[in-house]
């Protein structure tokens, strides 16, 4: 719990400070740039900050200290490492370390450092995952730690912060660290992804973990495997129906794909629910994600090129118009192609052999 | 703004010039409030914020007299680390304690450096006083072997997070001080290695998502702000491929710059107000109902039987009409499914502008989105969001994006350098006489 008083004091009146010969900030000029209006007890306590990090003071007044200044300006650069090397030197524990994150997590959930130094604190608490995994459960002798417990305890955690904020980037990107750290490919994050996008369809965040989690793991196939892709296949058609215009899952479908050397024409059919043009009463569409998909499709058979400038048309003149000038911009590079007699506007992957490094 | 008439509302929005330039010139006159505290190791970021905003504005003489410019320029110096390279601001300066011991707490910073030449070139400063062998020879110990940069060197180690805003930074100290001059320096007798180029490369690469826009790390969400850094720091190095194929001798990236093109005009959202229920781009009726059900903790026929489309009626697709589009504008987003911001205005717009497609994304909708919505009509600047307050990163790139965006009352910014064409342009000038001084 925070302790107010000791928030409020004052370190230069603070016996247990009197050693201290604070260092006030260096001397900025007569014209500095952006220059704040701080406060006395900010001032203060930068000063003394200054003063330990001079002696490299590695002692339990410096935990106080720090934690004063982060809670003040948590965007220091080197204040979190600092902390950080004294809660390892004064064997701090780090359990408690982790329960104030946890309550400071919500003020500063967009700060890249607070999640790094929690990064740094799990691993510290657990170097090595594999090796204590064989002898998972109550902590055994020697060890100090039960890994399911703090993996529970994590994964809680970060869920919680999911409630506040569905798509905290920082959030997302500990949640990646945990499951590679901890192995937990098959511990119930595919199930956790699908919760999360049964909760708001069009978390993209959510989208993209179900991806890392599918194709992420070292050494695994991911949607190259015929069975994974099927369910993954079948799963975001489950969700383009329930929302048709929600762009997420269409990309999904495209990577996955893409990742398994497939041809888009494979999802023709499907595109064609939502992006009918065949009809003599009129078109009928759903989404503007079906009918771009369908100008690709269209677009690699040189026959079906007046169908693909259709699908461009209708989105530019129609279902897309904010952004009218690209789809012009893909109409006019049909047209050079079409003019050139080369099928040069293949999706990139059916043309070209990916020797790059990437991990799609 | 009420709009009287029908005519009117196709009459373009003005930018309120003499309103920003009165915010900036408080910003730049005294000091910013104590909330701002939580920004003080951001200073350096800050400043370059507001001197570039009165560069923009053409009001940076106005705003200023010949001895303050010199003295901002004198603090931009007091922030420069003996061993090369600035701090974020005067904090962690020991001063008469400083020693090897604790050299580690009063490191070097890369975005500092990067905005603190910035904020020289922009005052016109000769760069006589910069430590450009210390700082290049920084440089390369500031890359991680995976190709990465950090943010500043502690203890031996390179901390930070593995994220393109450092490789944008690094990238681009490495342009002011050297151009597109690549390899070995020789430099007063001493040979000063250049960064891996290729390394570089290869961690953009690999940080190209899925879905088309470039992440921070494998396999982490595509984001406008890091797509941003991504591409103008391959284009500072000269390694950007905006065309459909890649090279491999030397390297370029992205891999798939039509799929980055296609992904960044799909920033541009109608989604305008962030309280609004549904977070998405397309809004039909049924689609509205479903999804208050759903929070109602019942659930729709559709998705109990899964195989029925919700039925999207075309007409009534959009939650706005073409009318609300021609007066709201729209403004664009960081990654999908989420709600426009100002400051993406300029992360998603730049970035088409670095890829050399300008226009494809829609300037005049983007116009009326940042001037009719989110420019504060008391206080000058830009927020965040409609009706916000404004604060120095919104006002600023506000102001950046609407110049892409060909608003002709703020001086030409480069896209890359995000400030003016006239301070880009004297770094030839900049270039020579380091070659010279060798």
């Amino acid at each position: 719990m925070p302790d107010h008083a000791e928030d409020e004091a004052k370190y230069y009146d603070d016996p247990e400070w009197a050693d201290i010969e604070p260092i006030q900030q260096a001397d900025q000029g007569p014209n500095p740039l952006a220059a704040i209006a701080y406060t006395d007890e900010y001032a203060e306590a930068m000063a003394y900050l200054r003063t330990v990090m001079a002696r490299d003071e590695k002692s339990e007044r410096v935990l106080r200290l720090t934690k004063d200044v982060i809670e003040m300006n948590p965007a220091h650069y080197t204040v979190w490492l600092y902390r950080a090397q004294v809660l390892f030197a004064t064997h701090a524990d780090l359990h408690k370390e982790l329960e104030w994150l946890n309550e400071t997590a919500s003020q500063y959930q967009k700060n890249y450092q607070i999640w790094h130094h929690r990064q740094l604190i799990v691993s510290r608490l657990c170097p090595d995952p594999a090796s204590s995994a064989a002898t998972r459960g109550p902590p055994f002798p020697g060890a100090g730690i039960d890994v399911d417990s703090l993996v529970a305890k994590e994964t809680s955690f970060v869920a919680s912060m999911f409630d506040k904020d569905a798509k905290n980037y920082h959030v997302w990107s500990y949640r990646q660290w945990l499951v590679r750290h901890f192995g937990l490919w098959d511990k119930g994050e595919l199930e956790f992804t699908e919760a999360s996008i049964e909760k708001d369809v069009r978390n993209n965040s959510a989208w993209n973990h179900r991806w890392y989690v599918v194709n992420g793991k070292e050494g695994s196939e991911g949607v190259k495997e015929e069975k994974v892709r099927e369910r993954e296949i079948a799963f975001t058609k489950r969700q383009i129906r329930l929302a048709p215009q929600n762009q997420s899952p269409w990309n999904y479908l495209r990577g996955i794909l893409r990742k398994a050397n497939l041809r888009f024409s494979t999802v023709q059919d499907f595109c064609i629910e939502f992006a009918d043009l065949s009809k003599p009463e009129g078109d009928d569409v759903f989404s503007s994600h079906a009918l771009d998909l369908l100008a690709d499709i269209y677009a690699v058979d040189e026959g079906r090129n007046e169908q693909a400038k259709r699908c461009l048309l209708l989105l530019k003149d129609k279902y897309d118009p904010i952004r009218a000038n690209y789809w012009q911009y893909r109409l006019e590079m049909l047209d050079k192609e079409m003019g050139s007699g080369i099928d040069s506007h293949l999706p990139e992957h059916e043309t070209r052999n990916l020797t790059s490094a990437v991990s799609v | 703004m009420a709009i009287s008439k029908a005519e009117d509302a196709m009459l373009e929005p003005q930018l309120d010039k003499i309103r920003h330039v009165k915010y900036w010139t408080r910003c730049i006159k005294t000091l910013l409030p104590h909330q701002y505290t939580s920004n003080d190791s951001n200073r350096m970021y800050l400043a370059f914020f507001i001197v570039s905003a009165l560069d923009l504005l053409d009001a940076l003489d106005a705003a200023s007299n010949e001895e303050e410019r010199q003295g901002y320029i004198n603090w931009v110096y007091r922030c420069q680390h003996p061993d090369g390279g600035f701090r974020m601001w005067p904090g962690t300066d020991l001063g008469a304690r400083s020693n090897p011991e604790n050299a580690q707490w009063d490191p070097a910073n890369i975005p500092a450096t990067y905005f603190a030449l910035s904020i020289l070139l922009i005052l016109k400063d000769d760069f006589k006083r910069v430590n450009y062998e210390a700082t290049l020879a920084w440089l390369p110990k500031m890359q991680r072997p995976d190709g990465s940069f950090g943010e500043t060197l502690v203890n031996g180690r390179v901390e930070g997070g593995q994220d393109p805003r450092f490789g944008y930074c690094a990238t681009g100290i490495r342009f002011m001080l050297r151009g597109s001059s690549t390899g070995d320096l020789s430099v007063n007798g001493r040979t000063i290695p250049d960064v891996d180029l290729d390394a570089f490369v290869r961690c953009v690469r690999v940080a190209e998502a899925y879905e088309g826009g470039i992440a921070d790390a494998p396999f982490h969400e595509p984001h406008a702000g890091y797509t941003f850094c991504s591409l103008g720091a391959l284009a500072f190095i000269g390694r950007l491929s905006t065309k459909g194929s890649i090279d491999e001798t030397p390297p370029t990236a992205p891999c798939d710059p039509g799929a980055v093109v296609s992904w960044l005009v799909h920033r541009q959202t109608e989604l305008t107000d962030p309280d609004a229920g549904v977070d998405s781009e397309f809004t039909a009726p049924q689609d509205m109902d479903d999804v208050r059900e759903l929070e109602n903790g019942k659930t729709s026929g559709a998705q109990h039987d899964g195989t029925v489309p919700a039925h999207q009626d075309p007409v009534g697709t959009t939650a706005i009409s073409i009318f609300d589009l021609l007066v709201d504008g729209a403004g664009m987003n960081g990654r999908i499914n989420k709600v426009a911001d100002t400051c993406y205005g300029f992360w998603s717009g730049a970035s088409l502008h670095i890829m050399q497609q300008p226009k494809l994304y829609d300037q005049e909708a983007i116009r009326r989105y940042l001037i009719g919505k989110t420019q504060h009509p008391v206080l000058g600047g830009h927020g965040k969001f409609p009706g916000d307050l404004p604060d120095l990163l919104h006002s600023y790139l506000g102001l950046a994006a609407l110049s892409l965006a060909g608003c002709g009352e703020i001086k030409a910014v480069d896209a890359r350098m995000c400030l003016s064409k006239d301070a880009c342009a004297r770094l030839p000038a900049i270039w020579q006489s380091f070659t010279a001084g060798r």
